[in-house]
């Protein structure tokens, strides 16, 4: 098609019409005049001329549309040669001004970049519904016994299944590694989770080979069966479909495979093998409602809601606790979405790191806008010159539309490839707690919508120097590029903006400054050992094979021998627990002489079963008293050593030396427990932040536990002695797994894991924000500067000395940042509430966080403004007044 | 007039229509006028699908329609043929002749 020089106006549907019928009279009548020239009469010579026309409603209807499709096509071509020619202008605009172009994309980048990763992440972790059929019908049930949550015990499952009217079905978990051992492969521990048969109903997920399991296979007796999980099916199995319907040996026993579960869709979603959970007929009796150890899921009835599932199970409770009154004062019961009982705590750091990076994009937002602001500002002379030359407005704004478009992808492309490095490296920080994080994908909605709100910062402030372009084209012209009413109001506008932009900054940082405050808080915590050159692991002995005391204490004995002769060992100590390992063993006891108490309101002390060197090897310093050595074996006086924690609990007023403590845990006829004869420091077992728990430790000799956990104290670099300890195991028995190797410092890093986590992020979105801010200062003060050549030539000229211009220039650029940190300071007051339950030892207003992040960003502006000012200061007043 | 007259085959009438504007810029009637001085009548052609062709032509790009003044001083449209145009009409009266060719030596006794 020819190229058009000239467009001619688009024509409306109705003009079409009146063009055609216009076309068509004037055919008519030219057609009759010549009839009539040949002599006919008027009315014969219409009458003919029509004829010979032919049809002319259906000519007019035909013509009409392909008018219209002609019109439209005419249109749509136009537009797309002036897109692609907008696109070139604007690509040429842009490459002409590279320092605002690189600085506008960088910008959009990290703010999209940044959001969309950690949306992503949060959208996996908390938004996405569990990968359950109907996953709301799922509910983890908490049993509340006298008010606190504990698990559950066998009884309590047969009673719930039989008498509750709300849930479809119930089921049981509990935790429970699993030795795996293969020919020709060290032997590995797996993370084990024994489920009621009924399980993967309940979740509704079925494997992807195989079967689930079948009702029985939980009932005494029955074969010995076993789900893998995609990791471990992959890992240890090369993924040979042939697994299903073979024998492994799991914790020495041979148990068939019957089935593997898709990746990420097994519950918990850390399990890597499954296994009935078989109740005995004792555990299923009544004498084994003290056994808490299990945890329980169901689905909700159609129809049914939480609610009257937590009453109905509730009432149960309250039954169950009124036919068993030495067991327990109350139960209630708590069924809770099965998502919310995932998610949990995360939810709440989730959101704050969330909001932290929303704020981000807010500053990003704030200095796109600020930018093309300034630009503006520097293009009214260009657009005036554009209108002048007989750009239309509309043709202009859609030039500059096309402009800010073009940046936004750019932007937001940028931005993809930010958030999915950024992708990587959150996995990495992530703290291992944080479930299902590593299914998280870039979020394609969370990229979408971030671009949309550059895209539309771009466009709000892209079409400023169109809008503020009234008619008044010839003083625009003739004031050359200068002091136009305009100017005024774009530079309050740009100071507004600098000053939203520190405002967000020092909420941010505040923010951040608290985390990391409250985590240096914890770090120096003391822990009650020693962690430092200390190499720690864990064994595990298998009940079939070390089923007496004996066995057990005999490996001890061994292990603790061979591994003091071990070359750089210092000290060697064993025992059931370690601190910050997150396990927990807690008995209730009684102090002999004292009057008795009622079975439920007897005290509870968590008890460590430990080798006499524990003590040294971990580095647990002994109070008072002594601690009992090797001569404390079966047969001898029972001796224990508890913690101050302990002390400060049951012997406010007494000296706990010597008495006797017996402790709820027997074992063949023997009730465990001993004399105490020392007092040690307290340590901290579940986590840095929690409270000390009173602890009892009782020699490994006289009460033997399978479970095991090694420290050595080294003189050499724990890590160098990994190899020889599993060689000094695996000449002990070859099939036991060692695990866990580690410098014990990691047990006490990894504790603090999650607060790390927050503090490193929300630390490195406030340092993002806080240069961000500095760039939106520096280049609203070094435009001012650039706007004021000529003032300040002049000033220079009349005798202002250098110095006087640059303090001049850096207390504007003060101003706007005190302005913005007074109204930051207010935000900060209100915002930083919501992080105060994530805090630790530090208040939400703590004035020292407030100072330094106040200092610093008064520093960081007066260095932002200090860079134009000495441009400023070095104006020579000739060149800046003859510029004009 | 003619007493007899045939009827058009397929996109002749485009081929008319093309090849009288070789002319020069002309409206509607003036096409319709010359085609049938040039025909002396034998094809009678209504002025609808004339019409039509002409639109249809605009459409595909092979004229341009404009306003302008008749020879009466009367407001008429006028179409002129377009590059494409042009081309078209080189390529439809090649096929034209070989058509007629071809009828040709079929009728023509052997």
């Amino acid at each position: 098609m020819s190229r058009r020089l000239f467009r001619l106006p688009w024509r409306t549907r109705r003009q079409i019409g009146d063009d055609v019928d216009e076309e068509l009279r004037f055919h008519i009548d030219m057609r009759v005049e010549e009839l009539r020239a040949l002599g006919l009469s008027p009315d014969a010579a219409r009458a003919e001329a029509m004829r010979q026309f032919g049809d002319i409603d259906d000519a007019r209807h035909y013509i009409t549309a392909v008018d219209r499709a002609t019109e439209a096509a005419h249109r749509r071509s136009e537009y797309m040669g002036d897109l692609r020619q907008d696109i070139v202008y604007a690509v040429r605009k842009l490459r002409s001004a590279p320092a605002f172009t690189l600085t506008v994309v960088l910008t959009l980048a990290l703010g999209i970049g940044a959001n969309t990763a950690i949306f992503s992440v949060v959208d996996g972790v908390l938004l996405r519904p569990l990968p359950f059929r109907e996953p709301d019908r799922v509910m983890r049930v908490r049993f509340i016994y006298n008010g606190s949550p504990d698990a559950g015990s066998p009884p309590e499952l047969n009673d719930f299944r039989t008498r509750n009217r709300t849930m479809q079905s119930l089921a049981m978990y509990a935790g429970a590694s699993v030795n795996l051992v293969r020919a020709g492969a060290d032997p590995e521990l797996l993370v084990g989770v024994e489920v009621s048969a009924n399980w993967f109903n309940i979740l509704g997920v079925t494997p992807q080979l195989g079967r689930a399991f079948v009702e029985g296979e939980d009932r005494e007796g029955a074969p010995k069966v076993a789900m893998l999980s995609d990791v471990v099916w992959r890992r240890d199995f090369d993924a040979n479909p042939a697994v299903v319907g073979r024998a492994i040996d799991l914790n020495g026993e041979q148990v068939t495979v019957v089935g593997v579960m898709p990746a990420g869709r097994g519950y918990p979603f850390s399990a890597e093998v499954w296994v009935p959970m078989v109740f005995t007929a004792r555990q299923l009796s009544d004498a084994y409602r003290g056994a808490r150890y299990t945890q329980m899921i169901g689905r909700l009835k159609d129809g049914v809601s939480v609610e009257q599932a937590e009453r109905d199970l509730s009432q149960i409770g309250a039954a169950i606790a009124r036919a068993f009154p030495e067991d327990y004062k109350t139960l209630a019961m708590q069924p809770l979405p099965l998502q919310s009982a995932v998610v949990g705590d995360l939810r709440r750091p989730l959101w704050v790191i969330m909001g932290a990076v929303a704020f981000v994009l807010l500053i990003a937002c704030a200095n796109v806008a600020n930018l093309f602001l300034v630009r503006a500002t520097g293009r009214e002379s260009e657009m005036a010159v554009r209108t002048a030359l007989g750009a239309g407005r509309s043709r202009l704004v859609r030039q500059l539309v096309t402009e800010s478009v073009l940046l936004s992808l750019i932007g937001g492309g940028a931005g993809l490839l930010l958030a999915s490095s950024a992708m990587k490296l959150l996995l990495r920080l992530a703290p291992a707690n944080l479930p299902r994080v590593g299914e998280a994908t870039i979020d394609a909605t969370a990229l979408a919508v971030t671009i949309f709100i550059a895209l539309a910062t771009g466009l709000a402030f892209g079409l400023l120097p169109a809008l503020q372009m009234d008619a008044d084209v010839a003083s625009a012209l003739r004031a050359g590029a200068r002091g136009t009413r305009t100017r005024h109001a774009s530079a309050r506008a740009r100071g507004g903006i600098v000053v939203t932009e520190v405002a967000l900054a020092v909420t941010l940082l505040v923010g951040a400054g608290l985390l990391l405050r409250s985590f240096q808080r914890l770090l120096a915590v003391d822990p009650g050992f020693r962690p430092e050159s200390v190499l720690s692991f864990r064994v595990s002995l298998p009940d079939r094979r070390y089923a007496s005391d004996t066995a057990q204490r005999n490996f001890v004995n061994a292990l603790d021998e061979r591994l003091r002769a071990m070359p750089g060992v210092r000290q060697v100590g064993i025992a059931s627990v370690l601190p910050l390992d997150g396990s927990d063993f807690t008995l209730s006891f009684t102090v002999r002489g004292r009057p008795p108490v009622p079975a439920n309101d007897e005290p509870a002390t968590q008890v460590v079963a430990a080798t006499p060197e524990f003590f040294s090897a971990i580095g647990i310093p002994v109070l008072r008293g002594r601690t009992y050595t090797r001569e404390a074996q079966p047969g001898t006086p029972k001796e224990v050593v508890v913690s101050r924690e302990f002390v400060r609990r049951n012997f406010a007023n007494e000296d706990p030396l010597g008495h006797y403590i017996d402790l709820g845990w027997s074992r063949n006829g023997d009730r465990r427990g001993g004399t105490i004869i020392g007092v040690v420091g307290d340590v901290k077992q579940g986590g840095l932040d929690q409270e000390t728990p009173p602890l009892l430790y009782i020699p490994h000799a006289q009460a033997p536990l399978g479970n095991l956990r090694v420290v050595l104290r080294t003189a050499v670099p724990p890590s160098s002695l990994t190899k020889p300890v599993h060689a000094a195991v695996r000449d002990l028995d070859r099939e036991l797994p060692v695990f866990a190797v580690r410098p014990l410092r990691e047990y006490v890093d990894a504790s603090v894991g999650p607060q790390r986590f927050y503090a490193t992020l929300v630390a490195l979105f406030s340092l993002v924000a806080l240069a961000l801010a500095a760039v939106g200062l520096y280049g609203v003060i070094a435009y001012a500067v650039s706007q004021r050549t000529h003032e300040l030539g002049v000033r220079v000229a009349l005798g202002a000395t250098g110095t006087r211009i640059a303090s001049m220039v850096v207390r504007q650029g003060l101003v706007l940042t005190l302005g913005g940190v007074l109204c930051g300071v207010v935000a900060a007051l209100l915002v930083t509430r919501v992080l105060q339950s994530l805090l630790f030892g530090v208040s939400a207003v703590d004035p020292l966080t407030f100072v330094i992040v106040l200092v610093l960003l008064v520093a960081v502006a007066a260095l932002a403004s200090y860079i134009p000012a000495r441009r400023a200061a070095r104006v020579d007043p000739l060149i800046a007044m003859r510029g004009e | 007039m003619a007493a007899e007259s045939l009827d058009l085959l397929q996109g002749t009438l485009d081929v008319l229509v093309l090849r009288t504007l070789v002319w020069g810029d002309m409206h509607g009637y003036a096409v319709s006028r010359s085609i049938r001085q040039r025909t002396g009548g034998v094809i009678e052609i209504e002025d609808a699908p004339l019409y039509k062709a002409l639109h249809r032509l605009e459409r595909a790009g092979c004229v341009e329609a404009r306003w302008g003044v008749s020879e009466n001083n009367r407001r008429a449209r006028f179409y002129s043929l377009t590059t494409a145009g042009r081309r078209k009409l080189r390529e439809q009266e090649a096929a034209w002749r070989r058509y007629a060719e071809a009828v040709f030596k079929v009728l023509e006794p052997a």
